[in-house]
């Protein structure tokens, strides 16, 4: 548990003196919000009920946990490529605290982005349902969909031979989860095979649930089936994380 | 009996098809420095990395401070250092930082790791640039640096692969003085790895020479290379080296006659070089073989390892 602590302590002090880093989170939080979000909103006045800007952007929060889930991922990949990795391997702690310690700092990184959003969204006049314990499982919701996606993203990591071939199989996720999902527009007016492969898509359940408990959306999935299948999604991924890290660090 | 370090018995790793190492044997006393030297490739790095638990032995067996490599793989982890042969260092991290995370990746109260990093600040000489970003450090203080670290946790066995390489020549007599000086003042049983024959030369109390995963000699540098001879000539020259050698091979005070044949080199182990150095020069001059240079010394490693292996080993 404490090389767990150590290793997250490392990783967020590491973030958090990326100037890059930093700034790309805020320039594509600007990027999605300020221009997607309002040049969408004054082309379409509501959905269901919700303005767009509420609409969306529970989909843009998602995406953007995605995002943190990529650097996070990164930071894994990196140690690994340049060998910072040997200095834990030989180090009296457990195989698993070095992984927990990269999922812990991954989760957080995208938790901080997506609330970097959410913030940026409602200065931008998204508004929020007035549901203070809404907001909180919300919040927990997002929690999960990013340490599935930390998961994910660290699974890769674990076996990726380069930063471009990581970020080419990241990539394979990204956009496809967002476009394949409610992000955007709702289930309603899908065609069936389209519909199909937005419900098996996890993100699907993350947004409907959040627009439903902290924008006051109406649910179009039942709640419990969302949660469910967010904590599936979890548990699958970081077992999947595990697995393969096992695998990779075995002399 | 003095108590053994590092043992390693029918040490072995396979990667798929290819040995990278093929039984290695060691026996490392407490409180020695032990060097492995051979070409890059060799297997060094892989030997290293079983005995510092990184990788698991395909066959064979090895301890380190008594402790089993694989059973009991964190007891071996609590009690040694390890640097590594590429710089493995976070750029954004300061060097305290450094020293400070891994103090706490094994668990070192504050107390004890303050002190400690003011003391090894002090032996690697890092100065005020302890609380400067790593990133802003030349490759000499990075190393010092990494060295600083393997040196943290107070270890009772430090393994070093290849600690100089890269290095300009100032910076490398620095780490060699830092090594010596940590072996005489704390008993620190040393294992390092490098393929640069001055440096096992003078660091090591004894020299295992590697070559395609096997330990191909070993001893102290001193009886290595006197075993070959007491003096060698180096006759370097162009055409008909056989005939030379055969020649110079039958007279009776000449031990023995290698070739390097990369550098056009021939070599001749003599009891007195400075004695027999006119006759073996003389003997070339008749039989097509034109001599350029000669020289005449006392054999080192390297001919040791061209002795054993029939190649040269170059830096």
């Amino acid at each position: 548990m404490d090389a767990t602590l150590v290793i997250w302590n490392k990783h967020m002090t590491k973030f958090l003196r990326s100037t890059e880093e930093l700034l790309g989170l805020l320039l594509q939080s600007v990027l999605w919000v300020v221009l997607f979000g309002v040049g969408m909103r004054s082309m379409i006045g509501e959905v269901d009920g919700s303005d767009y800007m509420s609409y969306i952007l529970p989909g843009i929060i998602a995406l953007s946990a995605l995002g943190g889930a990529v650097g996070g991922g990164m930071v894994l990949l990196d140690e690994r490529l340049r060998g910072i990795l040997k200095e834990y391997l030989a180090a009296p702690i457990p195989r698993l605290s070095i992984l927990l310690g990269s999922a812990t700092s991954t989760a957080t990184k995208a938790l901080f982005q997506a609330l970097i959003m959410l913030v940026v969204g409602v200065l931008m006049g998204a508004r929020l349902a007035p549901n203070p314990l809404g907001w909180l499982v919300s919040l927990l919701l997002l929690a999960l969909f990013a340490v599935g996606f930390s998961g994910m993203a660290l699974a890769v990591a674990a076996v990726s031979r380069s930063i471009a071939g990581y970020h080419g199989m990241i990539f394979l996720f990204n956009l496809p989860l967002l476009f394949a999902s409610n992000a955007l527009y709702p289930l309603a007016v899908l065609p069936g095979w389209m519909l199909t492969i937005v419900l098996l898509n996890p993100t699907t359940y993350l947004i409907d649930a959040v627009r439903g408990l902290a924008f006051g959306a109406p649910f179009t999935l039942p709640l419990p089936l969302s949660v469910a299948v967010v904590t599936l999604f979890a548990i699958v991924c970081t077992w999947l994380a595990l697995g393969v890290f096992r695998r990779s660090i075995r002399g | 009996m003095t108590e053994l370090a590092i043992i390693a018995r029918g040490l072995r790793k396979q990667y798929g098809t290819v040995i990278a190492v093929d039984g290695i044997d060691l026996a490392v006393p407490a409180g020695t420095i032990y060097a492995l030297l051979g070409p890059n490739g060799a297997g060094k790095t892989t030997t290293i990395n079983m005995l510092t638990t990184l990788a698991v032995p395909t066959a064979g067996e090895a301890s380190v401070c008594g402790y089993d490599v694989v059973r009991q793989a964190d007891r071996v982890r609590a009690c040694i250092g390890v640097t590594f042969q590429d710089i493995v260092l976070d750029a954004d991290l300061t060097g305290r930082e450094v020293l400070d995370i891994h103090g706490r990746l094994y668990r070192q109260p504050a107390a004890v790791r303050r002190q400690r990093i003011a003391e090894l600040v002090d032996l690697v000489q890092l100065g005020e640039a302890i609380d400067r970003r790593v990133r802003t450090y030349s490759g000499g203080m990075k190393r010092r640096l990494e060295l600083a670290r393997g040196l943290m946790t107070d270890p009772r066995a430090l393994f070093l692969d290849e600690p100089t390489q890269g290095l300009d020549p100032q910076n490398r007599v620095g780490i060699w003085s830092y090594i010596r000086t940590l072996n005489r003042e704390r008993g620190l049983t040393l294992l390092l790895t490098t393929h640069y024959m001055d440096e096992a030369e003078a660091l090591a109390s004894r020299v295992g020479i590697v070559d395609r995963g096997r330990l191909v000699a070993e001893g102290t540098p001193g009886d290595l290379a006197a075993s070959l001879g007491a003096d060698v000539i180096r006759v370097r020259g162009s055409g008909d080296q056989a005939h030379f050698v055969s020649h110079v091979a039958a007279l009776p005070f000449v031990a023995r006659v290698e070739t390097d044949p990369e550098a056009a080199m021939v070599l001749v182990y003599v009891d007195s070089g400075s004695r027999r150095l006119v006759e073996v020069v003389g003997l070339a001059s008749g039989n097509g073989f034109v001599v350029e240079d000669v020289t005449v010394s006392r054999p080192g490693l390297g001919d040791v390892f061209l002795h054993h292996t029939g190649r040269a080993l170059r830096d």
